[in-house]
């Protein structure tokens, strides 16, 4: 099930907004000209992931160098900060370890989520 | 019980005179140690440990010559090295190895050159089983690093230690680094040894001082504690991928629960530190070898065995007797509280690993000369 939750122009950039689709609380994130969802629930302990902060990937090339991944937004609970990268919503320490990821796709201007069964 | 090859991790040598240390200082070290007059010579070790109520060394480690504990290769031998079929003890020196306790940083540097030098000339010398530490004065890491580097090409000092903390940072801190980047060229792993609270420089114990030598020596695993979390939070085998480190002294029981809390915090922290790049229960798993004395006694022997089974720990700990101090683990006592399949491990084949040992060829009866490292 296709469910539209807006405009494009009703998501701010780099920052992510909480909408029901359905049964579903999903957080939907756009960032710059790309969109990523994802459940709002995270994997360990069921708390909001979707208010926590979201940036860019920080990496170090070599300890005590910070640098970000601008490509790679991540999103870290609130609860106890644990990150997600949103691409496939894989945990920064651990690929198999991830919040549910819910496929977007934009089309004629509005934001479309692909929920329903076998999805969620 | 066991009765394979032995390699003793811990064995603490000694001097029994100011005399046979000031030997090896330069000429001006030497005139500034003993031009003192009535009043004797500067210090030459850190004086400002807890007193142990019963004496730090085991009373039947005194030579029957005279002397201190750990000062006669007779003695050494008898009780020690032909006790059991140890094939290498590694060498860690005394109360010369609070050298980084020391205030003057020069002079600490020049006493860790002439102890690595009467180590190696009136040791190793004696016996070739005997392998040394490299003892090095942190106050002055450059130095310490070309202290290091001085004995590249001697296969038979097969370590740096550290013990007491100049800086009251933890040994991870970029401060220490050159030292780190010697060992690692040179392939010697870097030895933690515990100890070092409630001496000159370094802090005591995490949560304020303690009173009693009882109290500081249950509280030594924090000091490790710090040094190993220390060294991984700080990305250390990041930038030195072939380091191999050794914690000497300081418990292992702990280690779980502390990687456990580790690798949690890392997943909520990770922003911080984003140069690292696995869990740090990973990092220990390649990098870090621990001494097994004191094996913690648990009421029913299992429960330790599953603590450290649940770490892996049966491939990463190295045999020690901590010779001839008074808390000192007997091999025969320690194959009674670990499982049968952990013996050749524990007592022989980890330490090869950690040290790059061939293990084959040092099984063989008599094989003790061969020292090639990595």
């Amino acid at each position: 099930m296709r469910v539209d939750v807006g405009s494009i122009h009703d998501f701010e950039d780099r920052r992510v907004r909480i909408v029901q689709a359905g049964v579903l609380e999903v957080g939907v994130l756009r960032w710059r000209d790309r969109f990523f969802a994802v459940l709002n629930r995270c994997p360990h302990q069921k708390g909001p992931v979707c208010l926590g902060i979201v940036s860019g990937r920080l990496g170090g090339a070599a300890p005590g160098s910070m640098d970000v991944d601008d490509e790679t937004p991540v999103l870290a609970c609130p609860w106890h900060g644990w990150e997600f990268e949103l691409e496939r919503g894989r945990a920064l320490w651990d690929e198999s370890y991830a919040v549910k990821v819910v496929p977007v796709s934009i089309e004629s201007g509005r934001v479309l989520l692909e929920v329903g069964r076998g999805r969620d | 019980m066991y009765s394979g090859p032995v390699i003793d991790c811990d064995v603490h040598h000694a001097r029994n005179t100011d005399a046979e240390l000031i030997e090896y200082l330069s000429k001006g070290w030497r005139e500034y140690v003993t031009d003192r007059g009535p009043a004797g010579n500067v210090p030459l070790a850190v004086q400002d440990g807890f007193p142990n109520p019963h004496g730090f060394m085991r009373a039947d480690t005194y030579p029957k010559g005279g002397g201190e504990p750990g000062s006669d290769y007779a003695t050494m031998r008898a009780q020690l090295l032909d006790a059991q079929d140890v094939r290498r003890a590694i060498l860690t020196f005394g109360d010369d190895s609070h050298v980084a306790g020391h205030h003057n940083p020069y002079f600490a540097a020049e006493l860790a050159r002439a102890m690595n030098d009467w180590s190696a000339e009136r040791w190793l010398t004696q016996d070739p089983r005997l392998l040394s530490s490299i003892m090095v004065g942190s106050q002055l890491p450059d130095v310490a690093a070309a202290e290091v580097r001085r004995h590249a090409e001697n296969s038979r000092m097969v370590q740096v230690m550290l013990v007491d903390n100049p800086f009251n940072r933890g040994f991870g801190h970029p401060v220490f680094h050159p030292i780190y980047a010697a060992a690692e060229e040179t392939g010697r792993p870097v030895a933690i040894h515990g100890g070092a609270g409630g001496w000159a420089n370094p802090p005591s114990t995490g949560g304020g001082s303690v009173s009693t030598y009882f109290e500081t020596h249950v509280l030594w695993p924090q000091a490790i504690q710090t040094h190993l979390v220390s060294f991984i939070a700080h990305g250390v085998f990041e930038k030195y991928p072939g380091l191999r480190v050794v914690l000497i002294e300081g418990g292992s029981a702990w280690i779980p629960s502390l990687l456990w809390r580790f690798d949690t915090e890392y997943k909520g922290l990770r922003r911080e530190v984003p140069w690292l790049k696995r869990l740090p229960s990973e990092y220990f798993a390649r990098h870090v070898w621990v001494t097994s004395q004191p094996l913690e006694i648990s009421p029913q022997k299992e429960n330790v065995v599953e603590l450290l089974r649940s770490m892996g720990l049966e491939d990463r700990l190295v045999y020690a007797s901590d010779y001839p101090h008074w808390d000192a683990d007997e091999i025969d006592y320690l194959s009674t509280r670990l499982p049968g399949d952990w013996h050749s491990r524990i007592f022989f084949d980890n330490a090869c690993r950690l040290y790059g040992w061939k293990a084959d060829e040092l099984k063989l009866p008599g094989a003790v000369a061969s020292t090639e490292t990595r």
